[in-house]
């Protein structure tokens, strides 16, 4: 089972986590901006895409790691290789930063020397066989002391990034990150990929199981995963925000002032499968007929719409009868003081 | 995958492929004062290396009926400065040929740390990935913040007497991929010296190594390419010559499947953190899979690490020159 130096390894197993924050900056950056926060090597060119949405993605930088695999089970394997890392800034907004590497069926019983496993960038390699079940169930539970910890990686980047001098790490409103694990199960090449469960827990968790063919690579499995994280990431945030609000009974100028940041930064960030490789795009459609993750964003933005409109044509008589009264109409401008 | 109709140059990076020979085969490495001592020294040299280009030939000719070899050879600008290369190549390629020789590329050491304004060695330097003691489970190792790199676990500092701590005894260090028993080795990269950053020998000898491999990129364009020589006199200053010289018409390029390197058996240590070195480097990912894929296809794959792909012959110094001191 075991592949000879040289040979590249068949992984049976790919796992990662995905962390997604709001980039601690009053501005969105720019694509130039963008590509020099995500340059995490000088000699390498960090990935711009502008179309249909700016998406930067830095080059995959590699942690090394020798210790235990997380596992369900309570069995301890020891794993020897390299985790990959990399960090992605959409619209220049939303940042995530995702940790991720694959799993060999079985590895040698003693350590190679390290050059071997630098040519297999983001392959961890077990000692004997791997507990394929258990490991999955691991990694989705999240490490224990000692063990591989992909969050860890993940948060490191993160937060390297977050204390870039590019970023004033001002917040233009509150919001809570969130971290997705994903495990992916490599089936035999010809079949489809599919998504066996996508769960929302709490505390900002989610979990993902994928099937992935033999012929796509981990890093494309991690971008499908990267791109339901945002758009998980959007929902929960404004679905937060509106609940915050308390937009039915709130009314004037505080549903203005609380609907403003979604609008100005968040809604024209919806793209779904905008950077996704195009044998995964179709993951997407379990989610869209249920829960119906599109469906959800539609119904907050036409909430998000129809409260604004209702608000601006109840302004110019709120105004109206402000100046009647003597007193200052609110700081909002509409338009027609004379 | 079916070509997609819609692409952007910007979000796809390609890693441009360099020419390959079968052996770069470097024909001895000297420091100054081996020049200093004179071109009959060098051509003492250039003798036993001789003898050695043969049997690597011949080695060589067991992989393939016509192997591709290209020779070069490096002069020390870096560390310190000596002569001039008017003065000084005319003399090397002069002994060399005396001893039926050809230098095919002629390199200077300080190309190896900026080359066409490339912080190579910087760029490498980034490419460290340390090999992971056991017990490491994500949390990131200081990138060589130390300006050291090992192939183990340090012994672990003592807490001072006065701070009231119990000594807990010497504890020693462990060479992570050991055999029954350590050969713990920790080997300094730079120094600092007025605010200026001196990077060591067996670095740059990594760098050095990665070029003559194929295998160094600067944002998926090759770096380090040689030029031809257009003939006339060598410059007056070590400055104005070309990083990397084309001397002869060889076929060969200059990056080869696997190198070869001569030199006196006093650089063992040297080689040996030269290996250290190229072990724990992450290697352009592009890069390292042309190298795989068209030496697979010649029949010769090479090793899949990158240090096993560099051999060596270590030779007894001619007559006295090992009793010029190791610098």
């Amino acid at each position: 089972m075991t592949a000879a130096p040289g040979q590249p390894a068949r992984s049976v197993l790919a796992c990662g986590e995905v962390r997604t924050c709001l980039l601690p900056s009053f501005q969105a950056l720019d694509g130039r901006a963008a590509a020099q926060l995500l340059r995490l090597r000088a000699d390498v060119h960090v990935r711009v895409s502008e179309r249909p949405t700016t998406y930067v993605l830095s080059p995959e930088i590699l942690t090394g790691v020798d210790c235990r695999l997380p596992t369900s089970n309570g069995s301890k394997v020891r794993a020897v290789g390299t985790v990959a890392a990399r960090a992605a800034l959409t619209e220049g907004r939303l940042l995530q930063s995702t940790a991720y590497f694959s799993l060999p069926a079985a590895g040698p019983d003693l350590r190679r020397p390290w050059g071997q496993y630098l040519v297999r960038p983001g392959l961890v390699e077990p000692f004997g066989k791997l507990p394929q079940q258990a490991t999955a169930e691991g990694v989705l539970r999240g490490a224990g002391r000692g063990e591989l910890d992909l969050g860890m990686i993940a948060e490191g980047l993160l937060s390297q990034l977050r204390r870039h001098a590019l970023l004033d790490r001002g917040k233009p409103f509150k919001s809570s990150p969130t971290k997705l694990r994903w495990v992916a199960r490599r089936t035999p090449e010809g079949e489809r990929a599919s998504l066996v469960n996508f769960t929302v827990a709490e505390g900002g968790l989610r979990t993902m199981e994928l099937r992935l063919p033999e012929h796509i690579p981990a890093a494309s499995a991690a971008g499908i995963c990267e791109d339901l994280a945002l758009h998980d990431w959007l929902l929960t945030s404004v679905q937060h925000m509106l609940d915050n609000s308390r937009l039915g009974a709130a009314d004037g100028p505080s549903v203005v002032k609380a609907l403003h940041p979604i609008v100005v930064h968040l809604l024209h960030l919806w793209m779904p499968r905008a950077h996704v490789d195009p044998a995964l795009g179709h993951l997407w459609d379990v989610l869209e007929e249920k829960p119906g993750f599109s469906r959800q964003w539609e119904n907050l933005s036409r909430r998000i719409r129809d409260r604004l409109a209702l608000q601006a044509v109840a302004m110019p008589q709120q105004a109206r009868s402000a100046q009647a009264e003597g007193r200052n109409p609110n700081h909002i401008q509409t338009g027609d003081k004379t | 995958m079916t070509e997609a109709v819609f692409q952007e140059t910007t979000a796809e990076p390609r890693t441009q492929a360099v020419p390959l020979a079968h052996l770069s085969l470097e024909l001895g490495h000297l420091y100054m004062e081996d020049f200093e001592a004179g071109p009959k020294r060098l051509g003492e040299h250039f003798a036993e290396v001789r003898i050695w280009v043969d049997a690597v030939r011949a080695s060589a000719a067991r992989r393939s009926k016509r192997p591709r070899i290209s020779t070069c050879f490096l002069i020390d600008d870096y560390f310190t400065r000596f002569s001039t290369p008017a003065e000084l190549i005319p003399m090397v390629l002069k002994e060399a040929e005396k001893a039926g020789l050809v230098i095919d590329y002629l390199a200077r050491e300080s190309a190896c740390a900026v080359a066409d304004r490339v912080e190579l060695a910087e760029s490498v330097m980034h490419r460290l990935v340390e090999s992971p003691p056991p017990g490491s489970y994500g949390s990131r190792p200081p990138v060589s913040r130390t300006g050291w790199l090992a192939n183990g676990q340090r012994t672990p500092t003592m807490p001072a007497p006065a701070l009231g701590g119990r000594a807990k005894g010497w504890e020693p260090p462990q060479e992570t991929a050991a055999r029954n028993h350590s050969i713990f080795m920790d080997v300094e990269l730079w120094s600092e010296k007025d605010g200026r950053r001196l990077w060591s020998c067996p670095f740059l000898a990594a760098v050095w190594q990665l070029a003559r491999l194929g295998l160094l990129r600067h944002l998926g364009q090759p770096v380090l390419m040689p030029r031809e020589w257009q003939g006339g006199d060598f410059p007056p200053d070590w400055d104005r010559l070309d990083p990397l010289v084309k001397l002869t018409d060889t076929k060969a390029p200059f990056s080869a499947y696997r190198t070869c390197t001569l030199m006196p058996n006093r650089f063992l240590a040297v080689e040996d953190a030269v290996r250290l070195v190229l072990d724990q480097i992450d290697v352009d990912a592009g890069a390292l899979q042309q190298v795989a894929e068209r030496s697979a296809a010649e029949g010769m794959p090479v090793p899949a690490a990158v240090a096993q792909r560099a051999t060596y012959v270590f030779y007894e110094e001619p007559g006295g020159s090992s009793e010029a001191g190791e610098t």
